[in-house]
């Protein structure tokens, strides 16, 4: 017997080739595009825009080439994340995993082929931003000179490698049985915060160059782009103070002065920067293939630490008489059911989505549930509402996440949906159950809010409690998952709630902060889109 | 307690048709739904069971229009579609607790009703174990549990006995036959045997067509003195699946023993007993040349 020759770019060039197709194919990969597109839009028509104080540059193909590179780093890396993070999820879920696992493909070359097939989809995206940035710049017509060197080598250059290491981040993520679930993906948002954050602030609290070091770790390019960027205009004007921003949503007036940026010089430090940024994206695939599963079911389940492996099913074989004869015995004695229910059976329901919502949850969740709620009782108030709310109202994020898609999650959508009035009753007891937990989780808030006769911080306590349910079940039925809510959760509660922005705010963390009749309105808005999903979703009403 | 299915159609997108002008009228009893892949038998199911709705026609349970009232079924429908699933995190009970609070079932009637049937389906001894920890039959037998769970008059199922052991397939086929008297039971499936076993009409679906509707006697009469057995060299056996419409073989030492379908049969077949295989099969192949009107059985069909 002949063994037969592996030929390695094929199969991975296979690999990529059918997970890219896949998911290009599906509606939501439009979705996908349409952010890129989007970001296209606000970058053109000033709702992202990066400042230098004063100043901004004339938009020429180096200053919109660094702006969407930043951008494309910037917000794909944080968004793209969560799209691609489903690849191993996907080969589980259609059972192909198990296909794969038979051949004699590597763990390493499947954790490799995952994160090319990852970084081909946020490439596709990056493609997209750099027909949007050519576009721009024909629109903005300040400058009608096209220097595509110029205007694409920040989208590739800083771009890409940050998509590569993302990508990776995804597979690695996907390995690990804590951060494959709704925590990995909480614990992304600040992972990504940090990956941000941790280079700039070395940078921007000196008032010179950028040093080596802050080349090489400068995840995302910004360091290097707007270090470069402060360091031209304090050449051009002495009384500039090193101020540099790249905001989404800027409300501020547009700034004054221009100057022509040049585009990045392409030093050997930013250089051997994308280069390390790239690698450590290799790096990061190989370390995932340690920890991937190869769909090996005993390791699956090794996710639950209660729960007993999969008990193997009774084998075809050949029946003994006496267990044919213990089969043909077996009557069917049901007794007759009521033809009324006592109770009141939408509270029964409710009870059922509480449980489901709650279960599997450890004993020290609880404790810390309890304990939160408790403070709030007991906190001085500013600390109760500002502190103790904030973290208790972040605590059920894994709770809420599956409202509305736990039945796609888990395929039980064809049984619950048979059965009578399934869109007037078990839509709003998921809600009234999900509303329920905020109630519990802030519980202590909301008393002390109530005792102190604080309309205002209650109505506010109120709103949060409704509103947050109520995104969770309209994402959940839209997007059929529950990674949307996860996501925009965790980012719209460290933006709003934890940072008492007004407006953002919607937990009522601070009076001055806090909005609730908005809220109260985006409650019922989002309760009505889920219903109206779930409604669209089902063959009958 | 009638079921009248009259001219659905059902139609995919703009794509192809799964389902086209199927008519049929049930009343109590065992219906087998038998085809090959992609025939449609799915695609009925969920119409009948609320989950699509039909691109053309209409369903109607006791003269409800379900595309107007589909409460009306949903209150006594129960429901085993192919592919579900469950929360794995949830015990046999809990699961079952929580599809009754689901179908508004009454608290206490539906504890007593949960422990008969985890009994019915050989599940008590593991009614505490997470579902997680299931095998693909024990799920399969769960769900067979919930269909039951609130005394449904009409019984969809859809392969039931897929993953099931022979015990737990012959103890399914009884329970069926149980369960058939006061309601009606549509059991779609591709295992013949389990029709055979239970069915009190069949009805055969190709190419999203009603091939025919007929109780199994009117079936089996149909192909009367047009099955045989031929013995044969090994050698001849892929000349003669070329000719001629083979259901079986059997290899035992003095050649093949193929058994055969077909209004002529070769010199030396002998006519053997037809079973609803070759009923099957033969329907199937007549309706696929064109010999056949959908729906139409001359003799012994069943209303």
């Amino acid at each position: 017997m002949t063994t037969r020759r592996r030929n390695t770019p094929r199969v991975l060039y296979h690999m990529v080739r059918a997970d890219f197709l896949e998911r290009v194919r599906r509606y939501s990969f439009l979705l996908t595009l349409a952010f890129a597109v989007y970001l296209g839009y606000a970058a053109f028509s000033g709702g992202i825009i990066m400042r230098l104080d004063e100043y901004r540059g004339i938009y020429n193909s180096a200053w919109l080439g660094s702006l969407m590179g930043l951008v494309g780093s910037l917000f794909l890396s944080l968004v793209g994340f969560y799209i691609v993070k489903n690849s191993i999820q996907r080969d589980q879920d259609t059972r192909v995993g198990s296909v794969l696992a038979t051949t004699p493909m590597s763990k390493t070359f499947y954790t490799l082929a995952k994160t090319a097939s990852n970084f081909a989809v946020l490439a596709s995206m990056v493609l997209v931003m750099a027909a949007a940035t050519l576009l721009m710049q024909f629109l903005r017509a300040e400058d009608p000179h096209i220097d595509f060197c110029a205007l694409l080598s920040p989208l590739v250059f800083l771009g890409l490698p940050t998509m590569a290491f993302t990508a990776a981040l995804a597979v690695f993520f996907e390995t690990l049985p804590v951060l494959r679930s709704g925590m990995g993906n909480i614990i992304f948002f600040f992972v990504w915060t940090a990956l941000l954050v941790a280079p700039a602030t070395q940078v921007f609290d000196r008032n010179g160059p950028v040093p080596t070091t802050g080349y090489l770790a400068d995840f995302s390019g910004i360091v290097s782009t707007l270090g470069q960027m402060q360091a031209q205009v304090r050449r051009t004007d002495p009384a500039y103070n090193g101020g540099a921003s790249l905001t989404l949503g800027d409300t501020q007036a547009p700034p004054a002065k221009r100057i022509v940026w040049t585009g990045l010089q392409w030093r050997p430090a930013l250089i051997l920067g994308r280069i390390a940024w790239s690698a450590l994206a290799v790096v990061v695939a190989l370390l995932a293939s340690i920890f991937f599963h190869r769909f090996d079911p005993a390791r699956e389940w090794g996710r639950s630490k209660k729960s007993k492996p999969p008990a193997t099913a009774a084998p075809e074989t050949e029946m003994q008489p006496e267990r044919i004869a213990t089969a043909q015995s077996s009557a069917a004695h049901l007794s007759p059911l009521p033809q009324t229910s006592r109770g009141i059976p939408f509270l029964r329901l409710v009870a059922a989505e509480l449980r489901l919502m709650l279960k599997g949850k450890r004993w020290w969740w609880y404790i810390v549930a309890a304990g939160l709620s408790i403070a709030g009782l007991l906190a001085p108030m500013d600390a109760a509402r500002g502190g103790v709310l904030v973290a208790a109202w972040v605590w059920p994020i894994l709770v809420w996440s599956p409202m509305g898609s736990r039945e796609a999650r888990h395929s039980t959508g064809s049984l619950i949906f048979s059965s009578a009035r399934a869109l007037s009753r078990q839509l709003p007891a998921v809600w009234c159950a999900g509303v329920l937990v905020a109630i519990l989780a802030g519980g202590g808030v909301g008393l002390r809010l109530l005792l102190a006769g604080d309309g205002h911080g209650f109505a506010a306590w109120l709103a949060g409690a409704l509103f947050i349910p109520s995104m969770a079940l309209a994402l959940g039925v839209w997007s059929g998952s529950s990674k949307a809510f996860e996501a925009i959760y965790i980012v719209w509660w460290y933006l709003g709630p934890a940072h008492h922005t007004p407006g953002l705010d919607f937990m009522g963390a601070t009076p001055a902060s806090s909005t609730p009749a908005t809220y109260a309105l985006a409650a019922v808005v989002l309760l009505a889109v889920a219903y109206w999903g779930r409604r669209a979703r089902l063959g009958y009403a | 307690m009638h079921l009248s299915i009259e001219s659905v159609s059902k139609r995919y997108g703009r794509g192809t048709w799964a389902l086209r002008n199927f008519t049929l009228h049930l009343g109590p009893g065992v219906l087998g739904l038998l085809g090959p892949n992609g025939a449609g038998k799915t695609t009925l199911m969920t119409i009948l069971a609320t989950i699509t709705r039909a691109t053309e026609g209409r369903v109607a349970w006791n003269d409800a229009d379900l595309a107007a009232n589909p409460d009306a079924l949903r209150s006594t429908l129960g429901y085993l579609p192919q592919d579900f699933g469950v929360y794995p995190n949830l015990n046999a009970v809990e699961f079952l607790e929580y599809l009754a609070a689901v179908k508004g079932l009454d608290a206490g009637a539906s504890k007593k009703r949960i422990d008969e049937l985890l009994n019915l389906v050989n599940l008590t001894d593991v009614r505490k174990r997470p579902l997680g920890g299931y095998s693909g039959g024990m799920k399969q037998r769960i769900g067979i549990a919930q269909a039951l769970l609130n005394d449904p008059q009409l019984l969809i199922v859809d392969e039931p006995t897929a993953g099931l052991d022979p015990e737990e397939r012959v103890r399914f086929r009884n329970l069926l036959s149980e369960l058939s008297g006061e309601r009606i039971v549509i059991l779609s499936t591709h295992i013949v045997s389990d029709v055979e076993a239970t069915a009190t009409d069949i009805a055969l679906i190709s190419q999203g067509t009603l091939v025919a509707h007929a109780s199994p006697e009117a079936l089996l009469q149909k192909v009367e003195g047009k099955v045989w057995e031929w013995v044969l060299p090994s050698a001849d056996l892929n000349a003669a699946r070329q000719r001629y419409l083979i259901s079986n073989t059997a290899r035992p030492s003095d050649g093949v023993h193929a058994r055969l379908l077909g209004d002529a049969p070769p010199n030396g077949a002998q006519p053997v007993i037809p079973n609803l295989e070759d009923a099957y099969l033969y329907c199937l192949s007549q309706h696929r040349a064109g010999l056949v009107q959908p729906g139409h059985l001359p003799s012994g069909a069943a209303q």
